[in-house]
């Protein structure tokens, strides 16, 4: 009798279990698009319209990305996908900084989207996990798929252990984003595809000291623009801040020094850092409140579809005058570049549908597609001179020219990216240097902490 | 163990019993008891990525939690924080409680704007925040003619926040000093009326006193609702202000170390260290209540 009184609680107990397995299931999917909601207000209704419409179907790929702006065009790629497979794709937006939050407590749960971005960041230490899916097998037997028709750098990024876990989805180049009204309005000379950073630093100290009155400045940069500014300057200073075995710590070396000594001295003439961090370089420019940022080709369409798009104006990322004759030589035009990548989850339970999404978009047909929609520059080289026609009245070509005449390094990481792409920013590292950019003593601490905070971070990888 | 027979109507009603708290005790241990000693075993280990691969290094966590002023400077900031948000969300709150409590025109309407705050997504209420305390364009610094980096100077960054706080909190103190207001017998104002007390002193000799179990409970609970904020900070702050570290709290620090910078172990120690210092916190506390309030 006693032990029949034992098992009724323990029945409703495994059956209560059982309810609430299905429960947080739909409660994780949830609380994924309530993430896209804070995130990005502009594109909630939109990607939560598709969901609710689609999440009838079990068979559905699920996607993250980070990037708003890249949202609509990818969904037509996928849409055109889903025609010929026939199953639904339903493309979820989490922001970058939640993006890994989301995933990395996902993969530990093993609860994560079919199909998603990989950055350099943390791809190695997804791939060491196996969390990732081992695409080998498939890109054999795939005629449309060779690997050999990427950005080496992307392709090497994405691959651990002999084994290939992602597909460069794109690249990207730095280029410099100027507001012709602003130059036009204090008579300075805008800019051009030959500018070095000291015209830069000129043409900054100029508009900042006539726009005094009305609290506009010549150029704005937060620690945080690094990929898009200040990593462009250390290596074109022929520094490193990691270098290519992913371990050794350069920004507190004399070359890379000097290219933060330059960054410094253009913080001088720059938005204040507290204005910066409070309202965001993209915001302040948009505000017609900065005549110069440096930004990366994933940003375009930010620009090309804001309300004062008619004024601004891209030209090739500035060279750094080492030797100071003032001509670009070469190797003194550097720019950073990236690619993302379609990586698929290891546990998908439609593998075959997972890949075939992924190949659909980096086959040359979906690069191309992805170039002429105007969403990023294509991962494989030949593909992107689409891109630079795809945004009608503004000229995107200084982002395809730094490939031809100038040098591109790829975004440095480590295996644990994120332990020190962060800290450094911060106080106690470059912020510092921000907060004070009169000082040069100031910078070099800044780099030497900097240099510390990595040096720990890696050790400990 | 002592076997005593059960009769039939007796075990019915044991077997309901349990049958009843299933589902609260289901929730406690899977939602609560579950996590609370993983996450005590976790600030034990070296944590692998994933939550694979933990490793066993007892207390060397601990150690290096303690011995970082980052930990003691946040512990600072949280304190602080509870220091505005505290006292100000009682007193203004009993204030307004004791004003709408009168029966007076449009009380309900009063109440309900003071208790919105209490409706709307923290995050939200965050974001709206922070735009108003914009250095450039907020609307703070636009009607009082200033230019005051309200979340960038750390000398005020932390009193802007408790701000946002106590405006948050209000409403939900509020209500709670009504519920207790209400309970107060109105002879007793009768009687000091006629013997010609003003309403000050009924008060602080009535009122007071008498809502003082309400007072604690509202002081105790939000002690540690204030020793635990994190969403202010995360929202408002962003991570190149150079303010984070004067006003970032314990919570905030955990979050960074657990999930930004992925250390698993270290961000399970700083929520232990917490654990034990709200605990500490609760019992004085609860010493303290002996002595000032009063149950009649």
């Amino acid at each position: 009798m006693k032990k029949s009184m034992l098992l009724v609680p323990v029945l409703v107990m495994s059956l209560m279990l059982a309810a609430c397995g299905n429960g947080t299931s739909a409660d994780s999917g949830n609380s994924g698009n309530s993430n896209t909601n804070t995130g990005n207000a502009g594109s909630a209704t939109e990607g939560k319209a598709d969901n609710s419409g689609k999440t009838g179907s079990s068979e559905a790929i699920s996607v993250n990305i980070w990037d708003n702006n890249q949202l609509a065009g990818l969904q037509k790629i996928a849409d055109e996908w889903t025609e010929t497979s026939g199953i639904p794709v339903n493309i979820n937006v989490v922001e970058w900084d939640s993006y890994w939050t989301l995933l990395e407590a996902g993969a530990s749960g093993g609860e994560i989207p079919d199909v998603f971005w990989m950055h350099s960041n943390t791809a190695q230490m997804y791939m060491e996990n196996d969390i990732l899916l081992a695409l080998d097998d498939y890109i054999a037997a795939d005629d449309s798929i060779n690997l050999d028709d990427y950005y080496p750098g992307i392709t090497e990024l994405y691959s651990s252990g002999g084994k290939q876990y992602a597909l460069p989805k794109d690249h990207d180049t730095i280029a410099l984003l100027y507001n012709q009204e602003i130059f036009d309005r204090y008579n300075v000379e805008a800019p051009t595809d030959d500018w070095s950073w000291d015209d830069v630093y000129e043409a900054a100290s100029k508009i900042t000291e006539a726009g005094k009155a009305d609290g506009i400045y010549g150029y704005a940069a937060d620690t945080s623009n690094d990929q898009d500014f200040w990593y462009n300057l250390i290596y074109g200073y022929g520094g490193f801040l990691v270098d290519t075995d992913h371990k050794t710590v350069g920004i507190g070396k004399d070359e890379a020094k000097a290219g933060m000594e330059m960054v410094r001295k253009i913080l001088t003439v720059s938005t204040p850092q507290t204005i910066v961090t409070e309202t965001g370089t993209d915001s302040l420019f948009q505000s017609n409140l900065c005549a110069m940022i440096s930004q990366g080709s994933w940003m375009i369409n930010a620009f090309y579809t804001a309300e004062g798009a008619a004024n601004y104006k891209w030209a090739e990322l500035p060279y750094c005058d080492v030797n100071g004759n003032k001509t670009c030589d070469e190797g003194e035009r550097v720019s950073a570049y990236n690619g993302l990548g379609w990586a698929a989850a290891a546990n998908t339970k439609n593998p075959d549908a997972a890949y075939s999404l992924i190949a659909y978009f980096c086959s040359k047909e979906g690069q191309t597609k992805q170039a002429e929609l105007g969403i990023t520059m294509a991962g494989m080289p030949g593909v992107s001179e689409a891109f630079a026609s795809a945004f009608e009245g503004m000229d995107v070509s200084a982002f395809i020219k730094v490939e031809e005449n100038g040098t591109l390094f790829f975004r440095p990481y480590s295996r644990n990216s994120i332990a020190w792409s962060q800290p450094i920013t911060q106080a106690g590292a470059l912020l510092d240097a921000w907060q004070n950019p009169e000082d040069p003593a100031v910078m070099a601490t800044a780099c030497d902490n900097a240099a510390r905070i990595m040096e720990q971070a890696i050790a400990n990888e | 163990m002592k076997k005593k027979k059960m009769t039939a109507a007796e075990k019915n009603r044991a077997l309901w019993g349990w049958m009843f708290i299933t589902p609260t005790m289901l929730g406690l241990i899977i939602l609560n008891f579950y996590p609370i000693f993983n996450t005590a075993y976790q600030s034990l280990c070296k944590t692998g990525d994933f939550g694979k691969g933990n490793t066993f290094v007892g207390l060397r966590n601990f150690q290096s939690v303690l011995s970082n002023p980052e930990t003691w400077q946040s512990l600072i900031n949280t304190i602080k924080y509870a220091l505005i948000e505290v006292p100000f969300g009682v007193v203004i709150a009993l204030i307004l409680a004791v004003f709408l409590n009168k029966k007076l025109k449009g009380t309900s309407i009063y109440r309900t704007i003071f208790f919105l705050p209490m409706v709307c997504a923290p995050a939200a209420v965050a974001m709206v925040w922070k735009w108003l305390y914009n250095q450039q364009f907020g609307l703070l610094n636009n009607f009082l003619g200033t230019k005051i980096a309200w979340i960038t100077d750390s000398k005020i960054a932390w009193i802007s926040i408790g701000i946002i706080g106590v405006w948050s909190i209000i409403g939900y103190n509020m209500v709670l000093f009504i519920s207790g207001l209400q309970e107060i017998p109105h002879d007793y104002y009768e009687a000091a009326e006629i013997d010609g007390a003003t309403g000050i002193r009924q008060f602080f000799h009535i009122t007071v006193p008498l809502l003082s179990p309400t007072t604690f409970f509202i002081v105790q609970t939000r002690v540690i609702g204030a020793l635990t904020v994190f969403d202010l900070m995360f929202m408002v702050m962003d991570r190149t202000n150079a303010a984070l570290q004067k006003v970032q709290s314990i919570v905030y620090l955990f979050y960074d170390y657990a999930f930004n910078k992925g250390n698993k172990g270290y961000g399970a120690t700083l929520v232990m260290v917490l654990l034990i210092f709200i605990m500490i916190v609760t019992l004085v506390m609860q010493k303290a209540e002996k002595k000032f309030v009063f149950y009649n």
